[in-house]
């Protein structure tokens, strides 16, 4: 008798150490599934950030191609910009010019480049599908209202 | 049962008592292992799995003036494969999984690789497990290799150096080697402003010896290296090279430079050559053209040194502006004849007509009373006979010989710039201190060193230095700007609404025991003369095409100061020149 109520005065204790434990491991489980996310987590991060690091460069790559002076004097070439080397100032003082004005010359040094950039990067457009002018449709003008529908001179 | 039971019990307790024990040599083993020696075991546990790698420190960039990039570090992958398991691809295409032969794939990675396929299959062969397919390709590239998601593809990142304006500058700024060592110019000069101190990381590997990860360790970050900031402008810079390289071609000469400093404070605007090295590519260039000739090749300057013979003759007292001579175009010194450059009868011409000819005859003259040991002072005072304060790399110190080394003929040919040779940079600098009122600044071409923060460590600076008075640097520079108003040469030079002056020079080019057939012609001035803030030079070597006189350097003078003139926006010129008679009665 005394065995048996010593038993039952135990069965809560053995059931707070049984449920202490299992709610511990539960606990610990889900700890761990959370860590192991976490970690599945940072390392995306990390694998995104390592792109994002690689575009990175490309494109700042590619910018510093293209604003190479090489790559801008091309460009203004292409446009008809060159230098003049002989400026001219009118001085507001006296209205006087200074200089004698003469149109620049398309020199070698100023039509071309001749400096050496082996980094530069070829950066030309994809070739788009073009349609013969025959073929293309004629190019609507945007309306412009009638000259009598103003009702003042746009200009004093 | 009652037999059995103390049996039992005996046994019970034996097996207790065995437990116990059992449980007590496995309790001392465990505290052992886990406390006693737990340290070293983890230790050496870890050494046999844990790999040491060092983290690469990022090199520092190199900008100019304004901050735009002329050097900078990036990335570079080697792309390497592992013949061992190659094999057949799978991948998904629509949805559906689909085996990509070894072939196919080596045809998309021949293409992307932009080597030829027949060269690249025989490397996916064998039971390596390592084979370079191609060194250091770019970042784009890089990323579409990881697209095709080959498994036996892999690739090594690498800090590569990028320059990305090219040969811009390349003369200065030098290059490193594909180990990252720096070879030649800034790179090696300030190597311990542009090198970071290298990290240190751990990782561990498996048995088959592969990264377990997540188990990266940084046991010591690495620290960026810091920025050399110039002081040149590279706009500038690469106006000036085009310039060089457009007339090299007109002139069909070997080579050119052309320097710009900045009056008053020294600082190198610009220091241009042409040819001039690709630092991308510095295996193109032929040896002669890797280095900066503006540092470090010395000539014989000619007759642009009788601006300071001119400078030291009135400085002394021993001469003025208006010095009256009487030149023939040629004398006798001891056993040789010294000529003027042209025929002429014998000539009164005051100082500045002397050098608005550029007499040789009239030089030795006005300036035969200085004695040699003051000229060889004031030579040395303008910056000649020892390399600049810049410090570039192998820069030139020129030859000065020392007055008393020198003989009867010297003492006169030096007067007019031969027995005696000086670099680019260093007659530039010479014209600085007659732009800059006789006060003599060093030579800038590195304005500091710049961290992270944007924490400037300026160079030091040095103290200017009084080489000729005020008046004497003026009265020179007035008698130069009556050769660019007067002089077919120098009226080619000038730049409209601004006074500016110079002087041409002619050199002879020694070679063997006298001097050759070419020329190096130069013209160095400073502009504008009512507000000098420029003081410049540019110099052809041996032109084969207008090779006797300076008219060769005026073409790329003008240009390339016009262009300086208009990009720093300076205020076109007031008032007239002084009137400085060149002749007398």
């Amino acid at each position: 008798m005394r065995n048996l109520s010593r038993a039952r005065a135990r069965g809560p204790i053995v059931m707070i150490v049984v449920v202490g434990f299992l709610a511990i491991s539960i606990l610990h489980l889900l700890l761990t599934i959370a860590t192991s996310q976490s970690v599945y987590e940072l390392s995306d991060l990390k694998r995104e950030k390592r792109e994002l690091d690689t575009t990175s460069q490309i494109i700042a790559e590619e910018v510093a191609s293209l604003s190479s002076q090489q790559n801008l004097l091309n460009t203004a070439a292409k446009l008809g910009m060159v230098a003049n080397s002989n400026p001219v100032f009118l001085r507001l003082d006296d209205q006087s010019v200074l200089g004698k004005p003469k149109p620049a010359l398309n020199s070698a040094s100023q039509s071309r480049n001749l400096v050496a950039n082996s980094a530069m990067i070829d950066t030309k457009p994809a070739k788009n599908k073009t349609t013969p002018a025959s073929q293309a449709e004629p190019q609507k003008l945007p309306q412009v209202a009638s000259v009598s529908a103003i009702p003042a001179s746009p200009t004093r | 049962m009652n037999h059995a039971g103390p049996v039992s019990a005996r046994k019970i307790r034996l097996l207790i008592t065995i437990s116990v024990i059992l449980v007590f040599v496995f309790l001392i083993r465990l505290i052992d292992f886990q406390v006693v020696r737990a340290e070293a075991i983890n230790q050496e546990s870890y050494e046999k799995r844990a790999v040491a790698r060092t983290i690469p420190a990022v090199r520092g960039d190199i900008l100019d003036a304004s901050g735009n990039i002329l050097a900078t570090t990036v990335y570079r992958y080697d792309i390497n494969a592992a013949p061992a398991i190659v094999r057949p691809v799978e991948r998904k295409i629509d949805g559906i999984a689909q085996v990509v032969s070894v072939e196919a794939v080596a045809t998309e990675l021949a293409r992307i690789l932009e080597v030829d396929v027949a060269e690249l299959l025989p490397k996916l062969i064998g039971k390596s497990h390592y084979v370079n397919l191609k060194k250091r390709v770019d970042a784009e590239t890089h990323r579409q290799i990881v697209e095709l998601e080959i498994p036996w593809i892999f690739a090594d990142p690498h800090h590569d150096r990028l320059y990305p304006n090219g040969a811009v500058a390349g003369n200065l700024i030098g290059f490193v080697g594909t180990d990252g060592e720096a070879l030649a110019g800034i790179e090696r000069q300030f190597n311990a402003c542009l090198a970071g101190v290298d990290g240190k990381e751990t990782f561990e590997k498996g048995v088959d010896g592969i990264k377990i990860p997540s188990s990266t360790v940084v046991i010591q970050q690495a620290k960026p290296g810091r920025d050399v900031i110039l002081t040149i402008d590279a706009d500038l810079q690469y106006q000036a090279q085009q310039v060089l390289a457009a007339e090299v071609k007109r002139l069909r000469a070997d080579w050119a430079t052309a320097v710009v400093i900045e009056v008053k404070t020294g600082r190198i605007v610009l220091a241009a050559e042409a040819p001039s090295v690709d630092p991308n590519n510095p295996g193109k260039s032929p040896k002669s053209e890797r280095g900066a000739r503006v540092f470090q090749y010395a000539y014989e300057p000619g007759s642009t040194m009788k601006a300071v013979t001119a400078a030291t003759a009135i400085d002394t007292g021993y001469a003025t502006v208006n010095t009256q001579v009487k030149a023939p175009s040629s004398m006798k010194v001891f056993d040789r004849v010294i000529k003027d450059s042209y025929s002429h009868p014998p000539t009164k011409w005051t100082l500045t007509g002397v050098l608005r000819f550029s007499s040789n005859v009239g030089t030795i003259k006005f300036a035969e009373k200085v004695p040699a040991k003051t000229r060889y002072e004031y030579m040395e005072a303008f910056g000649f006979g020892k390399p600049t304060a810049v410090g570039f790399e192998g820069e030139t110190q020129g030859v000065l010989n020392h007055y008393t080394e020198w003989d009867g003929v010297t003492n006169f040919t030096t007067m007019f710039g031969q027995a005696l040779s000086v670099s680019p940079v260093q007659m530039a600098s010479a014209y600085q201190v007659l732009a800059n009122e006789g006060v003599r600044l060093n030579p800038v071409l590195v304005a500091g060193c710049q961290d992270d923060e944007g924490n400037l460590t300026a160079v030091p600076k040095s103290e200017p230095t009084r080489v000729v008075s005020a008046n004497t640097a003026n009265d020179v520079m007035h008698v130069l700007e009556k050769i660019v108003e007067q002089g077919a040469i120098g009226q080619a030079t000038a730049v409209p609404g601004y006074r500016s002056a110079g002087k041409t020079g002619t050199a002879e080019i020694a070679e063997g025991n006298g001097y050759g057939d070419f020329f190096a012609t130069s013209f160095f001035g400073m502009a504008p003369v009512d507000n000098p803030k420029y003081a410049m030079g540019v110099m052809i070597y041996k032109p084969k095409r207008i090779w006797t006189n300076a008219m060769a350097a005026s073409f790329g003078y003008q240009k390339i100061l016009s262009q300086v003139l208009l990009a720093n926006r300076v205020s076109p010129s007031t008032g007239k020149s002084p009137d400085l008679p060149t002749e007398w009665k």
